[in-house]
C-alpha cells in the first residue's frame, strides 16, 4: 500500500465514530447486503464481575486454612420441589458445562467436555442438535436441552437425560435463534437434524407448540409426566428483562433457571446481536435473585448463571450474588485449546492468529474444535483433551474454595453479597452491592 | 377393554395406568376426559386408546407407538412431536397439531387452527377441514395434507415438508411456492387419505414447497422478507 494511503487511512484510524472496524463494517454491508455474522462473543468493554472485589476475613471473622481445611462444593440443582421431581441433579462442583451443540461443536469437542466433566463429578449438555450417542456415553450426568427446533426430540432420549433445559434463548443472540452455516451442516448434523445437506441453518425462535408462560406450564408437566416425575426442568433465559422473566419462569413451574448474560459465547451470529444486545452478567444475577426473593421462590428455585464467568473468581462472586451454580461455554472450549497456539498456518488462512481468533462459524477451527471438517477434528483427542477440560474445573474450583475460605466459609454456596465490595460507580450501581471504600450502595434508588 | 374415569384419577395418575395397559396391547376407553391438559402424553404401542370426550394439550405428545382416538375435539400440540402411532381426531383441533412430528399418522376430522405442521420432521398429518394461519412454519419433512382450505402464510420457511391442499390457499408464506403435484403423488396422498377412511370432495390439488431462498444465506435472503 503506497505510504500516502497508510497515511489517510491512520488519520481515519484516529476517529472514536469512525473506527477501522465500524468503516470494515460498512464497506463489507455494503458489498454483500447484509449483516457480518461470526462467532465467539461480545467485542465491546461492557461492566463485568472484574468490577467487584472480596472482602477476605480479617478481624472481623475467621478465615479458614486455605492450603488445608476442606470447604464444600457439593451443589444441588432442582431439589426445592420433591414431590415433582425424585433425582435433583447433584453435582460435585458448582460449575457445569453450558449447552453448546454438536453441529456447533465437533464430535470430539462434546465427548471431550463429557469426560472431563464426568472426571470432577459436574455435567454437560446436549445443546440444540440432540443427544449425541457417544455424549451420552461420555457423560455420567447429561442434561437434554429442547429447543424451538426440536431437532432430534426423542422420548428415550428425555427419558436417559439428567435434567431437562426449555431453551427460550441465549445472551448471545437473545430474541433470536440458533444458527449454523452450511459448512458445518453436513454428514452426522444433517442426519440428526433432518436439514438439507450445506444449508445455512437459522432455526425458530419460538417454540412450535408453546407461546407464552400458560402454555409453558403445560409443557413443563408434560416433560414431567412423559419422564416420570424424575429430573429437574431447567429454563434457559437470556438476560433481557431478568426481573420479569425469571418471576414468569419460576411461576410456570420450572425447577431451574439459567440466566445467560450478553457476555455469553456462540458459534454464529449476526455481529450486531453480539455487542448490542441483552445485559451483562453482572447486572443478571442480582436482579434474578431479588425476583426470586420477591415472589418466595429463592431458594426452591435454583438459579445459575452462565456468559463470559473464566476463572474461579467469576464463579465465586456468582455465588455471592445468589447463583446456586454456574455454567462454561467459551472457558471450556479454551480449555479444549480454542485460540492456543497450534496449527498457526490454519489460523492465517482464516485471516488471524491465535489468541484472536473468533472464525467458529467458518467451520475451519483450526484446533478441532468448532469443526465438523474430519481432518481439523482429529487434532483434539478427546482422552487428552477431557483431561483438560478436568484439570482447568479443578483448577477453578480450588480458586471458588479459596476465595471462600478466604472469607471464612466452609461451604462456597455460603458466599453472600456482604462479602463483595464493587470497585466502579456502575458495579454498586448495577448489583447493589457497597462501593469500597464508602460502604454505601452507589445508586439512588438503593 | 379396559374402562378409566378421568374424573377419578389424576393425569399423572391416568397416564401411568394408560402406559401400563398400552404396552401390554389392551384397548382402553377414558371416560370424563374434560379437555384436560396431556392426557395420553409418552405412549407405548401396541394398545389403543379412546378418549370419550374432547382433550386439551398434547394428547398423544411424544408417543413412541399405540393408537389414540379423541371423540371431541382437541386443543394445542396433538402428538407434537410422535415418533410412532396413530392419532384420530372425530372433532377440531387448536394450534400447531402434529408440531416437530418426527412419525406415525394423525387424522383430524374438522378444522385445524394455526401452525399445523409446524417443524414437522417426518409422518403424515390429515385434515379434514382447513388448515390455520401459518400452518406448515419450517417444516423439515413429511406431509400435511388438508382436505380443505389453507390460511394465510402456509409454507413460510419451509425446508422439505410437502404441503397439500385440495382446497383454497389464502395466501402463501414467505419462501413458499405453489406447484403441481405429479400424478403419482397425488395417488398416493389420495390412498393415504383413503386409508384414513376420509372423504374427498375437492380435488384441486396444490403442493407447496420451499422456495429456498432462505436456505442460504445470501443477498437473496433479506429480498423475500424484507420488502426493499
Amino acid at each position: 500500500m503506497a505510504e500516502g494511503m497508510k497515511r489517510k487511512l491512520k488519520q481515519l484510524g484516529r476517529s472514536k465514530v469512525w473506527t477501522p472496524h465500524v468503516i470494515e463494517d460498512i464497506q463489507a454491508k455494503a458489498e454483500l447486503g447484509h449483516y457480518q455474522i461470526r462467532g465467539f462473543s461480545t467485542f465491546f468493554n461492557i461492566p463485568t464481575l472484574d468490577q467487584l472485589t472480596f472482602l477476605p476475613a480479617a478481624l472481623t471473622r475467621l478465615p479458614l486454612e486455605g492450603y488445608r481445611e476442606f470447604c464444600e462444593t457439593k451443589t444441588v440443582l432442582g431439589g426445592g420441589k420433591p414431590d415433582l421431581v425424585s433425582q435433583p441433579l447433584e453435582l460435585d462442583i458448582p460449575i457445569y458445562i453450558a449447552s453448546m451443540s454438536f453441529g456447533a461443536l465437533s464430535r470430539n469437542a462434546k465427548v471431550s467436555l463429557g469426560y472431563g466433566a464426568t472426571a470432577v463429578g459436574t455435567c454437560t449438555s446436549t445443546g440444540e442438535g440432540g443427544m449425541l450417542a457417544d455424549e451420552r456415553q461420555a457423560s455420567k450426568k447429561l442434561i437434554y436441552q429442547i429447543t424451538p427446533s426440536r431437532y432430534s426430540l426423542d422420548l428415550e432420549h428425555l427419558r436417559m437425560a439428567d435434567a431437562i433445559e426449555i431453551a427460550v434463548g441465549q445472551g448471545a443472540k437473545p430474541g433470536t435463534g440458533g444458527v449454523l452455516l452450511g459448512a458445518k451442516v453436513i454428514d452426522k448434523v444433517v442426519e440428526m437434524r433432518q436439514l438439507p445437506k450445506g444449508i445455512d441453518q437459522r432455526s425458530s425462535v419460538r417454540h412450535p407448540d408453546f407461546l407464552g408462560a400458560d402454555d409453558m406450564a403445560i409443557k413443563i408437566e408434560e416433560m414431567r409426566d412423559a419422564t416420570g416425575y424424575r429430573v429437574p426442568i431447567f429454563i434457559k433465559l437470556p438476560a433481557c428483562r431478568v426481573t420479569q422473566d425469571v418471576k414468569i419462569a419460576a411461576k410456570s413451574g420450572v425447577d431451574v433457571i439459567v440466566i445467560d448474560g450478553m457476555e455469553g459465547g456462540t458459534g454464529a451470529s449476526p455481529e450486531f446481536l453480539l455487542d448490542h444486545t441483552g445485559i451483562p452478567t453482572m447486572a443478571a444475577i442480582p436482579a434474578a435473585r431479588k425476583a426470586l426473593e420477591d415472589i418466595g421462590m429463592y431458594g426452591k428455585v435454583s438459579l445459575v448463571v452462565s456468559g463470559g464467568l473464566k476463572s474461579g473468581a467469576d464463579v465465586a462472586k456468582a455465588l455471592a450474588l445468589g447463583a446456586d451454580a454456574v455454567a462454561f461455554g467459551t472457558a471450556a472450549l479454551i480449555a479444549l485449546n480454542c485460540n492456543a497456539p497450534l496449527y498457526e498456518e490454519d489460523y492465517a488462512a482464516l485471516g488471524t492468529e491465535p489468541g484472536y481468533c473468533y472464525h467458529c462459524h467458518t467451520g475451519r477451527c483450526p484446533v478441532g474444535v468448532a469443526t465438523q471438517d474430519e481432518e481439523l477434528q482429529k487434532r483434539l483427542d478427546p482422552e487428552k483433551a477431557g483431561e483438560r477440560i478436568a484439570s482447568f474445573l479443578r483448577a477453578v474450583t480450588m480458586e471458588v474454595t479459596m476465595i471462600a475460605k478466604s472469607c471464612g466459609k466452609s461451604n462456597v454456596h455460603n458466599l453472600e453479597p456482604e462479602d463483595l465490595r464493587a470497585l466502579t460507580l456502575e458495579a454498586s450501581a448495577m448489583t447493589g452491592v457497597p462501593l469500597a471504600g464508602v460502604d454505601k450502595v452507589v445508586a439512588p434508588w438503593a | 377393554m379396559v374402562t378409566l374415569d378421568a374424573d377419578a384419577l389424576t393425569p399423572r395418575e391416568l397416564n401411568e395406568k394408560l402406559r401400563e395397559l398400552m404396552a401390554r396391547g389392551e384397548e382402553v376407553v377414558v371416560e370424563n376426559p374434560r379437555s384436560r391438559h396431556n392426557l395420553g402424553v409418552a405412549l407405548p404401542g401396541p394398545g389403543h386408546v379412546t378418549f370419550k370426550g374432547s382433550v386439551g394439550y398434547y394428547c398423544g405428545g411424544l408417543s413412541n407407538g399405540g393408537s389414540v382416538e379423541i371423540a371431541g375435539n382437541a386443543g394445542w400440540g396433538i402428538g407434537e412431536s410422535m415418533a410412532k402411532g396413530f392419532i384420530r381426531v372425530r372433532g377440531s383441533v387448536g394450534q400447531s397439531i402434529g408440531a416437530s412430528l418426527r412419525g406415525g399418522t394423525i387424522v383430524v376430522e374438522g378444522d385445524a387452527g394455526p401452525r399445523a405442521g409446524v417443524a414437522q420432521k417426518g409422518g403424515v398429518v390429515v385434515v379434514g377441514g382447513s388448515i390455520g394461519f401459518l400452518s406448515g412454519f419450517m417444516a423439515q419433512r413429511g406431509k400435511l395434507i388438508a382436505l380443505g382450505d389453507a390460511a394465510d402464510g402456509v409454507g413460510d420457511s419451509l425446508y422439505e415438508g410437502n404441503i397439500y391442499v385440495a382446497g383454497h390457499i389464502h395466501g402463501l408464506g414467505i419462501d413458499a411456492v405453489i406447484t403441481k403435484p405429479a400424478a403419482e403423488e397425488v395417488d398416493e396422498i389420495e390412498s393415504i387419505i383413503a386409508e384414513v377412511g376420509m372423504r374427498l370432495e375437492i380435488r384441486d390439488w396444490k403442493k407447496v414447497v420451499a422456495g429456498r431462498k432462505l436456505w442460504y444465506f445470501d443477498k437473496r435472503e433479506g429480498q423475500t422478507w424484507l420488502k426493499v
